[in-house]
């Protein structure tokens, strides 16, 4: 099909530059202020400048980079649990399992709700202040379930009709067709799933509370409130947990956007 | 016959899933509505105090502002956020610079958000923000004593993390609409801003309902935004519904009345829900 060609106006143009400031400024002050002296706060006329890298190499350890590595390690094993346990679910649901009615209500439980209960449960469990407290309650993820059944919808079914009965069973099925014509969703899902776990900020304040088992957004939430001020080391902190994030999204940011946007067709 | 047909080829594949779900779901679904019966402080095991909850919503007058602060968003924030995406999503439909704009659009939603938090907060902060600093305060939102500002900010914070996806919702529908479906309009006489206004726009009109819903769906999930950059105040004025309930079991431990007011939150999302699936409909026809 082709696409509906439309002529811009100025107006549009003047909205559009003026969203792009607005969304990039706080990312580009992000990367500016990491690299300014400490005592560029007490400058008050005119934007303050300099360089220095100072504020990278004083970021601290154990508030700040053992998070980091913590997140790092917690959010990828989340995400492979999470498509390990999805694609089969995915291909159920395909393959005639009634069940995306239900997943389409689990998919609409908004995410405070289930704070409290969570909390119960773990306490009950007794993984409160446990980083698995981290791992579980996210492995079953009904959007990710979702997104992959999207993707197997499309994937021309004779394909697999034709492997049934060349004899091969679902698990061959599973990884040697599904999963490899499934690549572009299983990243997109993967990249969502991995920023959606990387970017909890409540539930790991709630669950852990040792600073032990601090996340990466605990420790920066933590130290906003204690320094608010120290714009060069709350730019480096920024930048640097930021940075996972800007890796995957450049590396696999075409997969996002389309899947997201022929999935919505 | 019955059993074939519950059983499909690769049935197996949900039993983990399920599972999952409902252990880490489901029951917790069930928990929420046996701890709104509680009195609870979290700690030491709970006593029962039947529908207590429940009637102390009624007479809750924190609640009530909660939920006039949680609709005061969504009104101000919707219109702002369904015009935008629809007006970008046009302006670049087929222009070169489509693919990179929307890309930078969608990053802030994916970014650090701790870091998104400290960005926004070094940048406009009345105090201690860069740019009430180089500006001697001339040009500063003062969130920290003005009710109205902060919600501003928190409404500002949410359209910057998701104006990226919204975007793509309206791309998505723009592409649906045929090449030919305008070249006829064109072909009648229709100039440009016809054709944007008569065809377009109501044809977008699946897409942008499906927005207005989800729309109100980040109005009501703001907490986060909320808890990083205002704390509910000043003066409880950005307390939307989702921060009140963490701050009521997790800050002053009643996790009974907190779970009572999960089910307020977990209608109002089962409201929208339906709203939703009522404008996916709509959109199929």
């Amino acid at each position: 099909m082709k696409t509906a060609r439309l002529s811009g106006t100025w107006f549009g143009k003047i909205i559009v530059g003026i969203v792009l400031v607005f969304v990039t400024l706080p990312i580009l002050w992000l990367a500016y202020s990491a690299f300014l002296p400490p005592d560029a706060v007490f400058k008050t006329d005119g934007i303050p400048t300099g360089f220095t890298l100072e504020n990278f190499a004083k970021l601290p350890f154990d508030t700040l980079i053992r998070p980091l590595i913590l997140s790092l390690i917690v959010s990828s094993l989340v995400v492979m649990l999470q498509l390990t346990v999805s694609l089969p679910a995915a291909y159920a649901i395909r393959s005639g399992a009634k069940l995306l009615p239900l997943y389409l209500l689990l998919l609409s439980i908004p995410a405070e709700l289930m704070l409290i209960p969570i909390y119960g449960l773990l306490k009950d469990l007794g993984l409160l202040n446990n980083p698995l407290a981290l791992v579980f309650p996210f492995i079953a993820n009904p959007f990710i379930v979702f997104l992959l059944y999207s993707g197997i919808a499309k994937l021309p079914w004779t394909f697999i009709e034709a492997a049934r009965l060349d004899g091969a069973n679902n698990l061959q099925i599973l990884l040697k067709i599904v999963a490899p014509l499934l690549r572009p969703e299983m990243t997109a899902a993967a990249v969502l799933g991995f920023a959606a776990h990387w970017n909890l900020v409540l539930y790991p304040k709630v669950v852990l509370d040792n600073p032990q088992w601090w996340t990466v957004q605990v420790a920066l939430t933590e130290m906003l409130r204690k320094d608010p001020n120290a714009w060069g080391k709350l730019g480096a902190a920024a930048m640097l947990t930021s940075l996972p994030i800007l890796i995957l999204y450049i590396i696999f940011e075409s997969r996002v956007t389309k899947t997201l946007e022929g999935g919505l067709k | 016959m019955k059993l074939k047909y519950v059983l499909t080829p690769g049935w197996w594949g949900v039993v983990p899933s399920l599972t999952l779900l409902a252990i880490f779901v489901m029951y917790p679904l069930w928990q929420v509505l046996q701890i709104s019966s509680l009195k609870w402080d979290g700690v030491v095991a709970g006593e029962s105090i039947g529908f207590g909850n429940y009637v102390r919503l009624f007479s809750d007058a924190d609640l009530g502002r909660s939920l006039i602060t949680t609709l005061t968003l969504a009104v101000f924030v919707l219109p702002i956020f369904v015009t935008l995406s629809a007006i970008i999503a046009i302006e670049l439909e087929g222009t070169k610079f489509e693919r990179v704009i929307k890309a930078i659009l969608f990053l802030p939603g994916l970014w650090t958000i701790g870091a998104s938090a400290i960005g926004w907060y070094t940048l406009y902060a009345p105090d201690y923000g860069i740019i009430a600093t180089i500006t001697n305060g001339a040009v500063a939102l003062p969130w920290g004593d003005q009710g109205w500002a902060a919600l501003t900010l928190v409404g500002a914070f949410t359209i910057w993390q998701n104006i990226g996806y919204a975007v793509l919702v309206v791309s998505a529908g723009l592409k649906g609409i045929p090449q030919e479906t305008l070249e006829a309009a064109r072909v009648d006489g229709a100039n440009e801003n016809q054709v944007r206004w008569k065809i377009v726009i109501p044809l977008l009109r699946p897409s942008l309902t499906f927005l207005a819903v989800i729309g109100g769906l980040y109005a009501l999930q703001s907490y986060t935004a909320v808890y990083l950059l205002t704390r509910g105040g000043p003066f409880g004025s950005t307390r939307v519904l989702g921060y009140f309930l963490y701050e009521t079991a997790f800050e002053k431990f009643e996790f009974g009345y907190g779970a009572a007011l999960s089910m307020v939150a977990l209608l109002l999302a089962f409201t929208f829900a339906a709203l939703q699936a009522r404008a996916l409909r709509g959109s199929e026809q």
